[in-house]
C-alpha cells in the first residue's frame, strides 16, 4: 500500500521534472536576448534539479542519504539565485542592451 | 517501476546537457555562454543525485556536494575573469 502511494507520487515528481528540464532547454533557443534566457532557462537551472531532489529525499534509503540531501537542498537554494544574479550583473556592466519588441518605445 | 522512472528522467536529462552544449558552443556572447554553463552545471548536480539514491551509495551525494560548491565558484570565477579583461581592454 505504501509502496505504492510512493511510487505513483514519484511519477507525478519526476513528469514535472522533465517537463521543466525539456522547457528550460528549449527557452536557451527560443529567446532573443541574454536577460530573457536567463529569465526563462532558470526554469532549468533551479527548478528542475529541486523537483528531483524532492524525489530522491522521497526515494532515500536510509536517514544519512535523506540528510545530505537536505543539506544540498539548503545550499542549493543560496547558490541558484545567487548564479544568476552574478550573470545578469556581468551582462548589465559588460553594457548588454535588453531586447525590446520592434516599433515599441523603450 | 522505480528503475525505469530513474531511467527515462536521467536520459531526458542528458539529452537537455546536449542540447545546452549546443548553445554554450555557439552563444554570441560571455553571457549566454555562462547562462548554457550554469544550466549544464544544475542538471549534472541533479544528475548525481538521482543516480546516487538510484543505487543507494552514499559517495555520490558527496560528490554532489562538492560539485554544487564548484559549479557556483566556477561561474563566480569566470564572470569575474571576463570582467577583469573587459576593463583593461577598455582602459588601453
Amino acid at each position: 500500500m505504501m509502496a505504492g502511494v510512493i511510487d505513483s507520487i514519484s511519477v507525478i515528481i519526476a513528469f514535472f521534472a522533465c517537463m521543466f528540464a525539456i522547457a528550460g532547454t528549449l527557452s536557451l533557443f527560443r529567446f532573443p536576448d541574454c536577460y530573457t534566457r536567463l529569465q526563462a532557462s532558470s526554469l532549468a537551472s533551479s527548478t528542475a534539479p529541486f523537483t528531483i531532489f524532492l524525489l530522491s529525499l522521497l526515494n532515500a534509503a536510509d536517514m544519512a542519504s535523506a540528510f545530505r540531501i537536505l543539506l544540498i537542498m539548503v545550499f542549493f537554494l543560496v547558490s541558484s539565485p545567487t548564479t544568476t544574479h552574478i550573470i545578469s550583473r556581468y551582462a548589465w556592466f559588460y553594457g548588454i542592451i535588453p531586447w525590446i519588441k520592434s516599433g515599441e518605445k523603450p | 517501476m522505480k528503475e525505469q522512472i530513474f531511467y527515462i528522467t536521467s536520459w531526458i536529462f542528458i539529452i537537455c546537457i546536449g542540447l545546452a552544449i549546443i548553445r554554450l558552443v555557439l552563444g554570441p556572447r560571455g553571457a549566454d555562454r555562462l547562462t548554457a554553463l550554469a544550466v549544464i552545471s544544475s542538471l549534472i548536480l541533479a544528475l548525481l543525485v538521482l543516480y546516487g539514491t538510484q543505487e543507494g551509495r552514499l559517495l555520490y551525494l558527496d560528490v554532489a556536494l562538492l560539485y554544487d560548491v564548484f559549479g557556483f565558484l566556477g561561474i563566480l570565477a569566470i564572470a569575474r575573469f571576463f570582467r577583469d579583461r573587459e576593463s583593461r581592454d577598455r582602459s588601453l
